[in-house]
């Protein structure tokens, strides 16, 4: 018999104790201070049914492929410029671009091994896709082990459930990591402890059976990547699934005055050696401005209508949408585009007169830098709180993973932002997380 | 055989050392309270706290290692330890971290796999109580007894130590009265971690 | 033809000990539509193993380790270059838009683009022309002074003190042409005589790469041998490298370049 939303909600500290016991926290730094914090986890599922999940994984396949395609363009012959489908300027002065990509061929011509598509669902019931992000999108881990937990906590919320599976997240990433191996061990590069998503390195690692490893125990020698053990024997690593961003990968070719980094690791990749996952250069991708053109891509590439929308979106850079932005401020949100985290955002009928003529003063100064969206009405989710059910927003983060194939993990990455005035999900800025349900009739 | 890390084999061998010295540690307190509270002070090198949380330092960082199930005890002490600092009978809560730790132990041994990875944190807890026992004038039997458990242990680790010390231990474990001194001495400088 | 000889010698030194030094170097002139290259010897010291690529500029490096401990770093390169004045340096079409944008060397600021208004190109001029008028202007504009800017120097804090040495006078040629969204790109080089690298740029004329220095303010002649290119210095860094230790460290670079008879 299963439970009621009540009756499951009565189980939410049980639940939160388990996830406490097997330390799945993030990091936060508060005042220059590192501290790892639990990550709220509200028990009520957000459930989508199998037919709306279907629909969703043709579209995140397609959008996904057509930005594979892109960056694929962008590193090589550019025809989506040459052809005016997308501005150049975006392209080369996107602060994701990175030149030393241009004329790499990524072991099996994949760039995003693991793309973590954010969604949110109108009150028409419609999806948006508010961004994608193909550089390192996390979070899958949490609704991974939270699923697994639930199941220890309150088995019979899911008896009689017709329910996808989610457990096989770490043998998709296995096997994206496998597809793409040039020869070696595969390792998962973290930056270590003290980064935001340790937790979740470090249950990745112990999921897939790849090893986790940091930048000091990597070493290039002769054009291959080897892992040094504790004998002093190398062993040579293959695909190397980085949880550090692009400027810290190589300090030989990025930035020098770090000592964080796998010295010529971006050379031998450049070769063909090791794979890298996901592909550096990928920022130019999932650049806000960028965004703007993504259904775009699709048509382009794929010959095909997007299947999923965007959120309405302006681009201050071309003159028309910026006389529509001067028009309509107070009903847009906008946006910096080289911000990330919920940071650099700002809803146009929250400013003063002053920060108003400020901000437009800023945007008629540096269209690029910006984006203006309609703001969409979301759909909310109850949560848990203090003993009531509350609506909230919330927003899905759904993982594609990309080896011989595209792959939609039937399940994602339930945001919820735990303010009730707020759009904001981010777990930086206090949100909490829900395991997602797609079911499986 | 599993690849690990130099570095890795380091942090197994100080958790396989602080989850003891929390275990001997506590195991002291319970014997013979006489209690002032300062266990509880995490700053101070001597407590069984810090001690504590150096081991969870090293364990969060071997999830991969050790597996997420041997890893929660470690977490599940870390709780334990901060319930006992504010509970009104914080011996029987001190209690429940050794639980903890037992427990850690008995997974570690059950559920890992790779016999390095066991036996360093073994040996690393082997290390750490004969350097307990010799510091606090334990019994010349149980020093005996316990240098035997680590001579036996050592070899099955693949880390590099010093043999001449390791004789030198055994020859100490054999003589008519034990040199405290000498003992804490060579098992410090047993297992040296730079490198090969 | 022309045929020329190079030598190009560096020499870092370290005030205390370096191990685990990694180095990629940038100072190999490759052979090109205007430029054939033979080298006679390519030598560092030391090294522990070592290995070439191309960049995505085409420009040829070698990157490698010295893992035992040093106090020097030596690079010493020889060979000839022969070079014809009268050949186009094709450009591939989708590999120019790039060129069009500002880098952080190369960004215009209040100075540079307060200059750029009081310019008056003729309307009938192409791209390229400007660009050359653009040189002129500069060069009337500009003092060459080595010792006060050095290499992380921007365009616009050299054109501000309207001093500088010829990476300079690259870089703040370069933003000028970017302001325009002319494609252009920074050169680093060698030239006749004996001292230290050069640097110029090249200016996408049709179909062509055209190279002009704007520090003598001439369009490049054959005795011009190009090493790389890049959107900034950044780009064509001759030495990139990590290490452990080393303290203080000095770097001598003697170039020597002859006509051969």
């Amino acid at each position: 018999m299963a439970l009621t939303a009540e009756e499951l909600c009565s189980y939410s500290d049980n639940v939160n104790e388990q996830l406490a016991r097997y330390g799945v926290k993030f990091g936060i730094y508060k005042n220059g201070e590192f501290h790892e914090q639990l990550f709220p986890f509200d028990v009520i599922p957000r459930v989508i049914s199998h037919d709306e999940f279907a629909y969703l994984e043709r579209g995140l396949k397609q959008r996904v492929s057509a930005l594979n395609e892109f960056l694929r363009d962008i590193y090589s012959r550019r025809r989506i410029i040459a052809d005016g489908v997308v501005a150049e300027e975006f392209v080369y002065s996107g602060s994701g671009y990175l030149v030393p990509c241009d004329g790499v061929s990524p072991p099996g011509g994949i760039y995003s091994h693991i793309s973590g598509i954010d969604l949110v669902q109108g009150r028409d019931g419609s999806w948006y896709v508010l961004e994608d992000n193909l550089r390192i999108p996390s979070g899958a881990s949490y609704p991974l082990i939270a699923r697994e937990l639930c199941r220890r906590t309150i088995p019979d919320a899911f008896t009689g459930r017709a329910l996808e599976d989610n457990s096989n997240y770490a043998e998709l990433l296995r096997r994206t990591m496998d597809h793409v191996n040039t020869g070696g061990h595969p390792v998962i590069l973290t930056p270590g402890r003290f980064n935001a998503a340790y937790f979740e390195h470090s249950y990745l690692a112990e999921q897939t059976g790849a090893r986790l490893v940091t930048c000091d125990d990597l070493v290039v020698e002769n054009d291959r990547l080897y892992f040094t053990d504790y004998s002093g024997r190398k062993e040579q690593v293959g695909a190397v699934y980085r949880r550090i961003s692009d400027e810290y990968l190589d300090p030989v070719n990025f930035c020098s005055e770090s000592l964080i980094g796998v010295p010529h690791i971006f050379d031998i990749y450049r070769k063909g050696n090791v794979a890298i996952i996901n592909a550096p250069g990928n920022g130019a991708a999932d650049d806000k401005g960028i965004y703007y053109f993504v259904p775009k891509m699709i048509r382009y590439y794929l010959h095909e209508e997007p299947i999923l929308h965007n959120a309405p979106t302006y681009l201050p850079y071309y003159e028309q949408d910026m006389s529509y932005v001067l028009a309509n401020f107070d009903r847009l949100v906008l946006k910096d585009v080289a911000e990330a985290g919920g940071y650099g955002v700002v809803f146009g009928s929250k400013l003063s007169h002053e920060q108003k003529e400020e901000f437009i003063r800023m945007m008629k100064a540096e269209p690029r830098r910006f984006i203006a969206q309609e703001v969409i009405d979301f759909q909310d989710i109850d949560i848990y709180e203090d003993g009531v059910r509350v609506p909230r927003k919330a927003d899905l983060r759904a993982f594609v993973l990309m080896s011989d194939e595209a792959a939609v993990w039937k399940c994602g990455l339930t945001r919820f932002s735990r303010n009730p005035d707020s759009f904001i999900v981010n777990s930086s800025q206090g949100g909490g997380f829900k395991d997602t349900w797609v079911m499986s009739e | 055989m599993a690849i690990l890390s130099l570095g890795n084999s380091e942090r197994l061998f100080w958790l396989g050392r602080y989850s003891e010295r929390v275990f001997t540690g506590i195991k002291f307190l319970l014997a013979r309270p006489s209690w002032n509270g300062s266990c509880f002070d995490e700053n101070n090198s001597e407590s069984v706290h810090f001690s504590l949380m150096r081991a969870y330092d090293n364990a969060i960082v071997l999830r991969d290692e050790i597996g997420s199930d041997t890893f929660s005890y470690v977490q599940l002490a870390v709780y334990e330890m901060k319930n006992a600092s504010r509970s009104r009978t914080p011996l029987v809560g001190l209690q429940k971290v050794n639980d903890n730790i037992a427990a850690f132990w008995g997974m570690a041994d059950d559920s890992i796999s790779d016999e390095h990875v066991r036996g360093i944190i073994k040996l690393g807890k082997r290390v750490e109580r004969v350097d307990l026992y010799a510091r606090n004038n334990a019994d010349s039997e149980d020093i005996r007894r316990e240098i035997h458990r680590l001579i036996y242990r050592i070899a099955k680790t693949g880390l590099h130590y010093d043999g001449a010390r390791l004789s030198a231990l055994n020859a100490l474990a054999g003589g008519e009265s034990i040199n405290r001194p000498e003992v804490v001495r060579e098992v410090e400088s047993l297992i040296n971690f730079s490198g090969t | 033809m022309t045929t020329l000889r190079f030598s190009y010698h560096m020499r870092l030194n370290f005030e205390l000990p370096v191990r685990e030094h990694h180095f990629k170097l940038r100072c190999f002139p490759s052979s090109d539509d205007r430029q054939r290259i033979s080298y006679e010897r390519v030598e560092i010291y030391p090294v522990h193993f070592r290995t070439e690529e191309r960049d995505s500029f085409g420009n040829m490096c070698i990157y490698g380790t010295a893992r035992q401990i040093h106090d020097h770093f030596t690079v010493d390169v020889e060979g000839t270059a022969e070079t014809d004045i009268n050949a186009k340096l094709r450009a591939e079409p989708h590999k120019t838009g790039l060129f069009k944008y500002d880098t952080a060397l190369t960004k215009a600021g209040e100075s540079i683009r307060e200059f750029h208004l009081s310019l008056d190109p003729m309307n009938w001029m192409t791209e390229y022309e400007r660009a050359v008028y653009m040189m002129n202007e500069l060069y009337e504009e500009f003092t060459y002074t080595p010792g006060v800017t050095g290499i992380m120097t921007t365009a616009e804090e050299a054109f501000s003190m309207r001093h500088g040495v010829c990476q300079d006078y690259a870089h703040i040629f370069l933003a000028l042409c970017r302001l325009e969204r002319i494609p252009c790109r920074y050169v680093a080089g060698m030239i006749p005589g004996e001292g230290a690298t050069h640097a110029w740029a090249e200016v996408l004329d049709g179909e062509a790469w055209r190279p002009v220095d704007p520090t003598h303010n001439r369009v490049c002649d054959d005795t011009y041998i190009k090493i790389s290119c890049g959107r900034d210095a950044q780009d064509c860094a001759i030495n990139q490298g990590v290490f452990y230790g080393g303290g203080k460290q000095t770097q001598e670079v003697r170039v020597i370049v002859k006509r051969k008879r």
